[in-house]
């Protein structure tokens, strides 16, 4: 990746991290759109997965710091989502949107069942309605939002790396 | 699409493993550890994201509750608006209350009903009857003077005229009785007709704007003392032999919610004192015999000046 297309894409990264701290409270959905969570993917289907897993620490102890109940918890979803989506991203690197959405989606997910788990904060109905209900919702609206986001820099960043 | 090359996927998964591991173990660290990191965290590193996420949400507060910060504010200002008005009368009735342990007696209070009809603006329905002892002619007051007189009485309510009436007429003279004469409501077109007149004050009388006018008590319908006005300036008249005066009235109708009305007895009984107006009853009559003295031509005088014509005894009849 070039440096001007590194420098683009820490850009976006940091962009998508102050709407994640500003947009979302602002609209304080049921089922909030993830701002990092799209920052991750759009940066782990650029980078080696090693450097994905890292980005994606980093972005979940800034969730955990602010939430110290279950700090870590962030962080360990997040290095596992971003290490998992630099690994798969080859089956989503086709310009389809359709395949985009649902890798989004499924990041989303995967870090919410993740994460509930790893916290141990919800049990039982309540863990599986969150999972089941508003965690795909939640994944649903950052996915869109994902594609949004994406298409809005691709001529920026261009095509993810092959 | 082809996958993409893997120079060194140890790398990556050493990387992957490293920071799982810190991960997780943030996730088993006591209680009091993570949240020392975490606020560690905060302060440094996140601060300035958490100071954002905190105007976020103030932000989102503020748009939320604006619509109810507005009607909360539409409230008050109504509300104020409103205590201003109960300010102002809560003044009158207090100025009243003084008025009413002055006179002590010989009063009925009254309110007075306003709105009754275009074409009678000087004319006002009062909230007290022959039942209360109201009888015909008796004067109308306020804390600040002379509102006007008892014109009809029914049993529980009572017709007055206002000073500004066509009918009114009250025999007047300055506070501290240097000239005597006739008080009417201004014939004039416009916000003008809300003044007062005073006539038929002799020709050496001289009344400086600001002096206070008050009833005279002669013709036996209005006590002596009740303030009417004060002089605003002399009147251009026809009139050779007298002089008048233009009267700002002490009492604005507008202003006009409670009054009382004074009894016949009361009034014979005297009100000098009642609005501190330095009427002294002395010094007028001394002041009138002083005119009835000056009226008579002297014998060695050659210039027939005009005679003051003593202050009538005004009223009309009922």
């Amino acid at each position: 990746m070039s440096l001007a297309r590194t420098f683009w894409l820490s850009v976006v990264f940091v962009l998508l991290i102050v709407l994640h701290f500003t947009l979302r409270p602002v609209l304080a959905w049921r089922a909030p759109i993830d701002f990092l969570v799209i920052a991750l993917l759009l940066v782990a289907v650029r980078t080696r997965p090693g450097t994905a897993a890292l980005a994606g620490f980093a972005l979940g102890l800034l969730v955990d710091a602010l939430t110290p109940e279950s700090f870590g918890a962030g962080a360990l979803a997040m290095t596992i989502v971003g290490f998992g989506a630099s690994w798969l991203k080859a089956a989503f690197f086709a310009d389809n949107i359709a395949l985009n959405g649902i890798f989004i989606f499924a990041g989303k997910w995967a870090f919410d069942t993740i994460f509930l788990v790893a916290e141990h904060r919800l049990q039982g109905t309540d863990l599986l309605v969150q999972l089941l209900l508003w965690s795909p919702l939640a994944a649903a609206g950052t996915a869109v939002a994902g594609l949004v986001v994406l298409l809005t820099v691709r001529p920026v960043l261009g095509a993810p790396r092959s | 699409m082809r996958r993409p090359a893997r120079t060194n996927p140890t790398v990556d998964l050493v990387l992957a493993a490293a920071c799982a591991i810190a991960a997780f173990v943030c996730l088993i660290l006591p209680a009091g550890a993570r949240s020392g990191a975490a606020a560690a965290l905060r302060t440094t590193l996140v601060a300035p994201l958490a100071s954002m996420q905190s105007n976020a949400e103030l932000s989102r507060r503020a748009f939320l509750s604006h619509d109810t910060a507005l009607r909360v504010v539409d409230s008050i200002t109504l509300r104020s608006q409103r205590l201003t008005g109960v300010e102002e009368e809560n003044e009158r009735l207090r100025k009243l209350l003084g008025l009413a342990s002055a006179l002590k007696w010989g009063f009925v209070p009254a309110e007075a009903l306003q709105g009754r009809g275009l074409g009678d603006d000087f004319t006002v329905t009062l909230s007290a009857g022959k039942s209360a002892g109201v009888v015909p002619l008796s004067p109308v007051v306020t804390a600040e003077g002379l509102v006007g007189e008892v014109e009809r009485v029914d049993k529980s309510l009572s017709l007055a005229i206002y000073w500004p009436h066509p009918d009114f007429r009250v025999s007047a003279m300055a506070a501290d009785g240097s000239a005597f004469g006739i008080v009417t409501g201004h014939r004039a077109e416009g916000a003008s007709k809300y003044f007062l007149e005073l006539h038929s004050v002799p020709l050496r009388s001289i009344l400086k704007a600001g002096t206070l006018i008050v009833s005279s008590g002669l013709g036996g319908v209005y006590p002596r003392g009740i303030p009417i006005g004060v002089v605003v300036s002399e009147m251009k008249t026809a009139e050779g032999f007298a002089k008048s005066y233009l009267v700002r009235p002490m009492v604005s109708l507008p202003n006009i919610s409670s009054v009382f009305i004074l009894t016949p007895e009361r009034g014979r009984s005297g009100l000098e004192n009642i609005w501190n107006t330095g009427v002294n009853a002395d010094s007028v009559r001394k002041v009138l015999v002083a005119a009835g003295d000056s009226a008579r031509p002297r014998a060695d005088s050659t210039v027939k000046r005009p005679v003051p014509a003593p202050a009538p005894a005004v009223k009309k009849s009922p």
